[in-house]
């Protein structure tokens, strides 16, 4: 009994040794350690051309930098961790459709008042789209824009010129004529195609409607004459059965095989049809998305935030400014592809060489964010299952908007 | 007097140590008492900590606005009242997800039950290489990873260049769209999951039937029963509650039936393979709103007890 009373007592007083030791190794005070850790939450699988990225700023610096890989769909979950817990990286790439989340959650550090030390990371060298006052609450500045991603219309030249189109299509009217020639060269052939899963679709067919989708307050309201307008074009796709209505229609296949000649997409088609179908190279091309009344496309990509625990903000910010140097910007097209968000590395002659980086580029002069609200995650489900409900299962169009701006209103009390 | 007294001091004294005897009884008969609970008290705790707890905390959470800026700070939880519960009831999303579960339910528990007593009967006919060969094979789906059988299954399924649809076409039918019709699809995830389901089942079964003497199919045989009077006489009575037992489990499993959608259509094409849990998942993983969330899965949780309390009550008198 004794001896069990004596090891307790030595177990006790260890512990009780152990804990502020423990607890100076994982706070050590500000500004002593000279080559600070950084831990770095990368999205996608583009972690390893990361860490070759950073690579010259470990040398410069000193700092290191320990990127970890976050698959896109374990993001939110990954983020609902830290945030209970309160263990996060230091710095963390958002997703622009994210931002409502990451910001809700709190999770964020407001580097408002260090920014004026970082030259590169001033509001004006970034595209106008993604301005701070556009991504950020009032008086804060959550995130700084990291890389710049569009939608264009992808179109099989080849395809339209047997069809008799010399060109793409640049408005509505000539993308849904098209369509209808395209669609009738017969079974298993359409004229366009819709991802039954992408909600910004019926968004940006909104705004190039002419209207958009929040009112003066900020708050999201679909009941408008544009949107009741896009979401006309938006089904008539699927009454005028120009498009594919199988949910797991492969997009890259259709296009390669041409069955879906148009579509609009993002730069990452390019890049599959480039790999997978290096034989179609002159057959096809992207062009502005066509207009109504304008031609404006989807911004998306992702922007650069401080986790706002984290121990290492000075040498945070160090890393931020290093991103956001023109020449890193452009590195990273170089190797990973994903275009600048720098107003400056967008004009160099490896991207306005490029045909392809020339659209996306001309592009994102007109393109806008998806509304930074927190229910906009639940609103755009409701979105995409009212608008589908409609196309697929033959539910009142009138009926189902309605119903659709009942449910925006309660979504957003 | 002494006379008289002696008998009542004797009286006394049988009472004293009587009521001494009584007394330790009592006393061991009352450690007695609590071996048992020591016994099941581990277990019990296990049950508080992991069944009941989760539960109290759902129903408090569901009273909330939880949501991931709750999680961050408890300043941003207010409590609703029964506002989830009215906001729920009102979601025509949930309704379906509802009317989805019970078709899933009402297709999937009594094909399950058929099929895998069925094979376990037939598997029961011989012990033979080939025989256990079968056994190993039915068993295979139940212990495969889900990942691999939704990748397996989605490119049997697909629409563009699925296995099924190529071998239709060999015989001149057109194609269907397996997962992708909002029909068709209910069908297409429930067979996946009988398929996967099947084979512990099975397991069961034919463990229940070689608990059954072969006495009684002895005696059968001199009365002249065949094959399948034995059958349907001897082994399916006695295999009552094997059967009670794998429909229970069944239909538990089922009502929380969230796997083989989950990773086949995600609850696609608009919302018709969506379960009741996938609905929950969706409303708590992918929108955070936790609170909503509780809400729903409480509403599941009292749908199962209902569902099998009233099982359990049926047997109870079918005993009887």
């Amino acid at each position: 009994m004794n001896r069990v009373l004596r090891t307790a007592l030595a177990a006790a007083a260890a512990f009780a040794l152990s804990t502020p030791l423990a607890a100076c190794g994982d706070n050590p005070p500000a500004g002593t350690t000279a080559a600070p850790t950084l831990k770095v939450w990368i999205m996608g699988d583009d972690g390893k051309n990361f860490t070759n990225l950073v690579s010259d700023f470990t040398a410069s610096t000193n700092i290191k930098v320990d990127v970890d890989a976050i698959p896109w769909d374990k993001v939110n979950e990954k983020l609902t961790t830290a945030v209970a817990s309160g263990n996060g990286p230091d710095v963390m790439q958002v997703g622009l459709s994210l931002l409502p989340s990451f910001q809700a959650a709190g999770a964020l550090l407001d580097l408002n008042t260090y920014l004026r030390d970082y030259p590169n990371l001033k509001n004006e060298n970034f595209l106008d789209a993604v301005s701070s006052d556009k991504l950020n609450p009032a008086g804060k500045v959550l995130t700084v824009p990291w890389i710049a991603d569009t939608r264009v219309l992808f179109y099989r030249s080849d395809i339209l010129a047997q069809a008799g189109f010399s060109g793409p299509p640049t408005t509505w009217t000539q993308l849904h004529d098209y369509a209808v020639k395209l669609a009738a060269r017969g079974k298993g052939q359409y004229g366009y195609y819709i991802p039954q899963w992408d909600a910004p679709l019926p968004i940006q067919f909104t705004w190039q409607a002419g209207g958009s989708v929040t009112d003066s307050t900020g708050k999201v309201n679909l009941d408008t004459p544009e949107f009741k307008r896009a979401a006309d074009f938006y089904t008539s796709f699927y009454r005028e059965k120009l498009v594919p209505t199988a949910s797991d229609f492969d997009q890259t296949q259709g296009f390669i095989s041409g069955a879906a000649p148009m579509l609009i997409s993002g730069p990452y088609l390019a890049k599959a049809v480039a790999d997978q179908a290096p034989e179609l190279a002159g057959k096809w091309g992207v062009t502005m998305v066509p207009s109504d009344k304008a031609s404006t496309a989807l911004f998306a990509g992702s922007n650069m935030g401080v986790w706002h625990k984290s121990t290492n903000v000075v040498a945070s910010l160090k890393l931020l400014d290093y991103l956001a140097a023109p020449a890193t910007q452009l590195k990273w097209y170089q190797i990973n592809g994903e275009l600048p968000t720098v107003k400056s590395a967008l004009s160099d002659s490896s991207i306005t060489g490029d045909a392809n980086a020339q659209v996306y580029t001309k592009q994102l002069q007109n393109a806008k964010l998806l509304p930074v609200v927190p229910a906009w995650d639940q609103i755009q489900q409701k979105l995409l299952d009212s608008l589908n409900n409609i196309a697929l299962k033959g539910a009142d169009q009138n009926a189902t908007l309605i119903q659709l701006n009942q449910d925006v209103a309660s979504l957003q009390k | 007097m002494t006379q008289t007294l002696r008998p009542a001091t004797k009286a006394r004294a049988t009472t004293v140590v009587a009521a001494k005897v009584r007394q330790a009884t009592r006393t061991k008969r009352n450690g007695a008492h609590l071996t048992p609970y020591l016994f099941v008290s581990p277990a019990f705790l296990c049950l508080i900590a992991f069944g009941v707890a989760p539960i109290v905390v759902a129903a408090a959470v569901s009273l909330t606005n939880m949501d991931i800026s709750g999680l961050a700070s408890w300043r941003n939880v207010e409590f609703v009242g029964l506002a989830n519960y009215s906001a729920l009831f009102s979601d025509a999303a949930f309704w379906e997800s509802l009317r989805n579960t019970a078709i899933f339910v009402g297709m999937g528990v009594p094909v399950i039950v058929v099929v895998s007593l069925a094979v376990a009967i037939a598997l029961n006919q011989s012990s033979s290489r080939f025989f256990r060969a079968l056994r190993a094979f039915y068993f295979l789906p139940a212990i495969t990873a889900i990942v691999a059988i939704s990748l397996i299954w989605g490119y049997l399924y697909n629409s563009q260049f699925g296995l099924l649809n190529y071998l239709l076409s060999t015989v001149g039918l057109p194609p269907v769209s397996w997962l992708t019709d909002p029909v068709v699809a209910k069908f297409s995830v429930a067979l996946v999951a009988i398929w996967r389901a099947s084979g512990l089942n099975i397991i069961i079964f034919l463990a229940a039937q070689q608990a059954i003497p072969k006495e009684y199919y002895e005696a059968a045989s001199i009365d002249g029963a065949g094959r399948w009077r034995q059958i349907f006489n001897v082994t399916i009575p006695l295999l009552r509650f094997a059967i009670f037992f794998v429909s229970v489990t069944t239909l538990i499993s089922w009502m929380q039936f969230f796997d083989e959608p989950y990773v086949l259509t995600q609850g696609g094409p608009t919302g018709a393979t969506t379960s009741i849990s996938l609905y929950i998942y969706q409303q708590g993983f992918r929108f955070n709103e936790f609170g909503f969330a509780s809400a729903a899965s409480l509403v599941l949780f009292v749908i199962i007890f209902v569902v099998t309390a009233i099982q359990l009550r049926t047997r109870r008198f079918s005993d009887d």
